[in-house]
């Protein structure tokens, strides 16, 4: 397992957990670096002045907030890391709260929390109690000059921690635009739509489940790599839903029939 | 409304619906620019090739791929869009699933899906799927690329709209194997005693009950620094430090604190970005009680008050 990347204490009431921090998350995506189409050759990215149009070392680039155009409050790493809170390598778990009724659209970045040193004891007992209630410990804590708010759970035997949105950070739905159909769906077809998905329901399976396209990125790779050209396929376009009925219909018959 | 972050379709069964993805998330943290010290002025970014020494425009970057013991292979856009294109314009629902099979753990990040256009077929077929999937408590499961990345994707309703969540693959998700869980299983008047603590500690999760403070600190800081103020950074808070002596009777002080409706003030929550509690310029406000400070707050119409802490109506009011 890979090192610990914080180390602290979970505290609720006057108890307290000694734990190490775990990354739990890796994206597996194919990656490039940028290079210069003409030559291969890497690109670097090079800060400049704007207006002196003269390179900058990072020595002396300096962060600015924006409180008006073009005007600047400059403030140093000591002065943004002052607004971190105390520093304290601490957990504050304030309540508890049902996972279930966190809704997914909360849910940030997920890590592994380990016993820490002499955490052996209090790590298992709240792992334990938490998994016996299902109950989620609410609270912040501040990781890399910044604070979060977070979700302590038990999953598979180890804690986990989530990262969770602020209410604030969140688009009510009422943003966005939906405009109504003149006439909404007939009973008919909401029955037939019902069915289709009964149908296509299933226990949720996540190994079932690859990125085909990172194995379709490097089949591209390797036709490259043998001097292949390279050209989209076809695709006839799908068509939209004019036909509602007749879609779901044929629809349902092909999922019946095990395809989709 | 924020300018969509991708356009296509959401495909299931042979009915397709043009749909437009919005991010559910703004963004509301504090953004600083880059700025050369000297004389104040904006940092731009520019792309040289390495080799030449040279600037290069943005359309003559292509994507280099690498790999031990082979050659350099370089991909353009056109390259990379051929990998696997309908995927990258199609959101193909596989299966519909219980939203609570699913694990937290694989939620990335959340979006919604409007319709495209004011086609009466596609509007009647959005809200057919808004309709279905409201009333059981599924979610369509789908895949699809977005900014050259597949997702796995769940779409569900939510305040009556579709709302796109992508996941992580499983194999994005590393083996907890390794990872120290704890000691011997606890004894049962203690796993009794945690139980109870955490019961009476339980509330309905109310996300509108937390606040980002730092966001607000970070405001304040610059707010101080604008003023030309010394900002110095608030005194080290106290690490709980290592486990309770005795789990046993921490368990059952804290219960009966919680039930005496007493809190646990750590002395340090929060913390004072300015680190000015001793500047005297708080008006006594430290001797008061939280009530107190909240009838304060109610005549001098701090928002927010409700949600405040003693900590942070203290802050409030000393502004």
């Amino acid at each position: 397992m890979a090192r610990s990347i914080w180390n602290g204490t979970i505290a609720f009431g006057l108890m307290s957990v000694p734990v190490k921090l775990h990354t739990a998350t890796e994206s597996k995506t194919v990656s490039f670096r940028e290079v210069h189409l003409d030559d291969g050759a890497r690109i670097e990215h090079r800060r400049f002045c704007a207006k002196e149009d003269k390179e900058v070392p990072y020595k002396q680039v300096v962060k600015g907030y924006e409180i008006d155009d073009d005007t600047y409050v400059v403030l140093d790493k000591d002065e943004i890391a002052a607004a971190a809170g105390d520093g304290a390598h601490r957990i504050d778990v304030e309540h508890f709260v049902d996972v279930a009724e966190i809704d997914p659209i909360f849910f940030d970045r997920t890590y592994y929390l380990g016993a820490g040193k002499d955490g052996a004891g209090p790590y298992r007992l709240l792992r334990d109690a938490l998994e016996r209630t299902g109950r989620a410990g609410v609270g912040r804590f501040t990781f890399h000059d910044r604070e979060y708010l977070t979700a302590v759970r038990a999953r598979d035997g180890v804690l986990v921690l989530h990262t969770l949105r602020f209410a604030d950070e969140i688009v009510p739905g009422s943003e966005i635009d939906v405009p109504r159909p003149g006439r909404g769906p007939g009973e008919r077809e909401v029955k037939m739509a019902q069915r289709l998905v009964d149908t296509l329901h299933t226990t949720f399976r996540p190994e079932d489940y690859d990125d085909e396209y990172r194995a379709a990125v490097l089949a591209v790779i390797a036709r490259k790599r043998k001097g292949e050209e390279i050209v989209p396929e076809d695709e006839p376009a799908a068509d939209d839903s004019a036909d509602l009925m007749a879609a779901l219909e044929a629809s349902l018959d092909g999922a019946r029939k095990g395809g989709r | 409304m924020a300018r969509s972050l991708w356009t296509g379709a959401i495909s299931f069964g042979l009915v397709n619906v043009p749909v437009a993805l919005y991010s559910a998330v703004r963004d509301l943290d504090i953004h600083f620019r880059q700025l050369h010290g000297k004389d104040g002025a904006p940092i731009e970014t520019r792309r040289f090739c390495s080799e030449e020494d040279k600037e290069v425009p943005f359309e003559a970057v292509g994507h280099g791929y690498e790999e031990e013991g082979e050659d350099l292979v370089v991909l353009t856009d056109e390259d990379l869009a051929a990998a696997a294109p309908r995927k990258t314009r199609t959101i193909d629902i596989e299966a519909f699933v219980d939203v609570a099979d699913v694990d937290p753990l694989f939620f990335d990040h959340p979006y919604y899906l409007a319709p495209v256009g004011e086609a009466e077929g596609n509007l009647r077929a959005y809200r057919l799927l808004v309709k279905v999937l409201a009333s059981t408590d599924r979610a369509a499961l789908g895949r699809f690329v977005l900014r050259s990345k597949e997702y796995l994707v769940l779409v569900r309703v939510r305040d009556d709209r579709l709302a796109l969540t992508t996941m992580l693959f499983h194999d994005e998700v590393r083996p907890a194997k390794g990872i120290n869980t704890g000691g011997r299983k606890p004894a049962k008047a203690q796993l009794d005693a945690a139980t109870k603590l955490i019961e009476a500690l339980s509330v309905d999760w109310d996300p509108g009950h937390y606040r980002d403070c730092y966001r607000e600190r970070l405001l304040d800081v610059i707010e101080r620094k604008r003023k030309g103020r010394k900002i110095t950074a608030p005194s080290p808070g106290r690490d709980a430090g290592g486990p309770p002596p005795d789990i046993m009777d921490a368990l059952k002080a804290s219960l009966e604190r919680v039930r005496a409706g007493e809190g646990f003030d750590r002395g340090a929550d929060g913390g004072d970005a300015d680190g000015d509690d001793r500047d005297g310029d708080r008006g006594g406000l430290e001797d008061l009680t939280r009530d107190e400070l909240y009838e304060r707050a109610q005549k001098a119409d701090v928002a927010g008050r409700s949600s405040m802490s003693r900590k942070e109506l203290i802050a409030a009011l000393s502004e």
